[in-house]
C-alpha cells in the first residue's frame, strides 16, 4: 500500500511530495490549484464572484469525498488496464447523485449551486486523486485526502474569486464596497482577469513558500553551525 | 531469460466494469426515484414563489393550459404538459395579470423564464429566469442584475413594435431592452424569448380575457 500520491497528470507537479496528514495535505501543502495547477478549467471559468467561488468549491468537496470513498473501497477489485474508465464511471455517478440531492433536498441551495455541479466532471483534480491516493489507501484516509482537497480547491477559489469580484464589480458577495464613483475594472470579470489573478496568486503563494524554505534552512544550518562549533 | 508477457484476459476487465457500471447504474436510479416527488414538489414551490414575485398582492392563482385551438382549460395544480399561464388575483378577487412561461436559446443552453403581461396595458410588468446555465457572472446576470431587471417595469408590447434587446445605454424607445455589457447574446435570447411569447400568446389571452378576469 503506498503512502505517496504525486500526481500523474498533465499538469504541472510539485516539487516534493511528502504526505503526513493527506487533510492538511490538500489544504496546503499540495493545494490543487496553487501547487499542483490543477482543475483550471473551473479555477478560471467560474471565479468571477466569491459566491461563485464558494459554490463550486463545496460542491466539487462533496463529489471527492464520495468517489474517493467508493473508489477506495472496491480499490483491490479493480484490474489496473481499466481503473481510469471506473473511475470516471464512478465520479460521474456521484456528480448525478449531487444533483438530485441537491435538487431535492432544499431549494436555496439548489438555486446557488445547481448551474456548477454538472462543471464538476470537467475537473482534472477529481480524477487525478482516486489515481494518485484513493486506489491505493484505504477508505478513512481516502476520504480524508478528498475532504482536503476539495477544501484546499474552494479556498484557492475564494481566493481568486475575492480578487476578480472586488476589482472587477466593486463588490464582495454582492455588497458594494466603494461607492457610486468607483469605475469597476472590468477585465477582471472577463477570461483575461482570470488568468493574471491565478498569476498573481501563484507568485504569491510561491514566494510565502520559499520564504518559509528559506527559514527552515537557515534555521537547520544555524543549529548545525552551533553543533560543529561545540563539537571543535 | 524472462519470458515475454502473456497476453491478459479481458474477462476480469469485463466483469468489474459490468459490475461497476450496474452499481453506478441502480445508485442514479435509487436516488432518482426516492427524489423524484421532492424535486417535483420543489419545483412546484418555485413556481408559485415566482408568480408571486411577478405579481405582488397575489392571494389567489389560477393555472391554465393553452390549448392549441386557442382555448384556455383550468388546471388544478402549477404543473402540466404544455404552454401554461397563470393568472393572479388581490385578496379581493382583483385582477392582476397574467405570467406567461417562456424559452429561448442562449449562450450556453435553453434559457427558460416567467414574465408578467398587463393586457390591459398591453405591457410586460416583470421578468424572471427559471432555469439557465448561461457564463457564470456574464449571462447569467440576465437573472440576477437589478439593472437589467429595470428593463421590465413597463416594456411596451403593442403590436408593430418587435421587442429587441439593444446595445448597453442604447436604449431610446419602451419596447427596446438596455442588453448587458459583456452578455449581449443572453440579453438578445431574452428579447427574442419575449417577442415570441408576447406574439402567441397575447391574442389568446385576449380572447379570453373577460373569462381570466372573472376567474372562471
Amino acid at each position: 500500500m503506498s503512502e505517496t500520491s504525486a500526481p500523474v497528470s498533465c499538469h504541472a507537479a510539485p516539487a516534493s511530495v511528502a504526505i503526513d496528514n493527506p487533510f492538511v495535505n490538500g489544504l496546503w501543502k499540495q493545494n490543487p490549484v496553487f501547487v499542483m495547477v490543477l482543475g483550471m478549467c473551473p479555477t478560471l471559468a467560474i471565479t468571477n464572484s466569491v459566491q461563485n467561488a464558494v459554490a463550486m468549491g463545496l460542491a466539487t468537496t462533496f463529489v471527492m469525498v464520495c468517489s474517493n470513498g467508493m473508489i477506495s473501497l472496491i480499490r483491490k477489485l479493480i484490474p489496473k488496464q481499466v481503473r481510469i474508465a471506473t473511475y470516471i464511471a464512478i465520479i460521474a455517478t456521484w456528480v448525478t447523485v449531487v444533483d438530485y440531492l441537491v435538487k431535492a433536498i432544499s431549494i436555496d441551495v439548489y438555486k446557488a449551486l445547481g448551474a456548477y455541479i454538472p462543471l464538476i466532471v470537467s475537473n482534472c483534480l477529481v480524477l487525478e486523486r482516486p489515481e494518485a491516493y484513493a486506489g491505493k489507501n484505504p477508505v478513512g484516509k481516502s476520504m480524508l485526502d478528498g475532504l482536503g482537497m476539495g477544501l484546499g480547491f474552494a479556498f484557492a477559489l475564494t481566493c481568486l474569486g475575492t480578487v476578480r469580484e472586488v476589482l472587477g464589480a466593486g463588490t464582495f458577495l454582492g455588497v458594494p464596497l466603494f461607492g457610486r464613483n468607483f469605475e469597476p475594472w472590468v477585465l477582471f470579470l472577463l477570461p483575461p482577469g482570470g488568468f493574471i489573478s491565478l498569476a498573481m496568486w501563484l507568485l504569491t503563494f510561491t514566494l510565502v513558500r520559499e520564504r518559509h524554505a528559506k527559514q527552515r534552512r537557515d534555521i537547520q544550518e544555524a543549529a548545525i553551525a552551533q553543533t560543529m562549533e561545540v563539537s571543535s | 531469460m524472462t519470458p515475454p508477457p502473456g497476453p491478459s484476459s479481458g474477462v476480469p476487465m469485463i466483469r468489474t466494469l459490468t459490475v461497476v457500471s450496474l452499481l453506478c447504474g441502480v445508485l442514479i436510479v435509487v436516488t432518482e426515484v426516492n427524489t423524484r416527488g421532492r424535486i417535483r414538489h420543489n419545483q412546484e414551490i418555485i413556481m408559485q414563489e415566482s408568480v408571486a414575485q411577478l405579481l405582488p398582492g397575489i392571494r389567489k392563482q389560477i393555472t391554465y393550459a393553452i390549448e392549441p385551438s386557442g382555448d384556455l382549460t383550468i388546471l388544478s395544480g402549477v404543473q402540466g404538459e404544455g404552454p401554461r399561464l397563470f393568472a393572479g388575483y388581490d385578496a379581493g378577487g382583483r385582477f392582476l395579470g397574467v405570467v406567461i412561461e417562456t424559452s429561448d436559446r442562449g449562450y450556453a443552453d435553453v434559457i427558460s423564464s416567467l414574465y408578467a403581461y398587463d393586457p390591459d396595458k398591453r405591457a410586460i410588468t416583470g421578468f424572471k429566469v427559471v432555469d439557465m446555465k448561461e457564463t457564470p457572472g456574464l449571462g447569467n446576470r440576465i437573472g440576477t442584475d437589478p439593472e437589467f431587471a429595470a428593463n421590465f417595469k413597463d416594456l411596451d408590447a403593442t403590436e408593430g413594435h418587435p421587442i429587441t434587446a439593444v446595445k448597453h445605454g442604447a436604449k431610446k424607445n419602451p419596447w427596446e431592452i438596455d442588453a448587458i455589457s459583456g452578455a449581449t447574446i443572453s440579453s438578445r435570447a431574452v428579447g427574442r424569448m419575449l417577442e415570441k411569447g408576447v406574439r402567441s400568446t397575447a391574442p389568446v389571452i385576449a380572447r379570453n380575457l373577460d373569462r381570466i378576469k372573472r376567474g372562471e
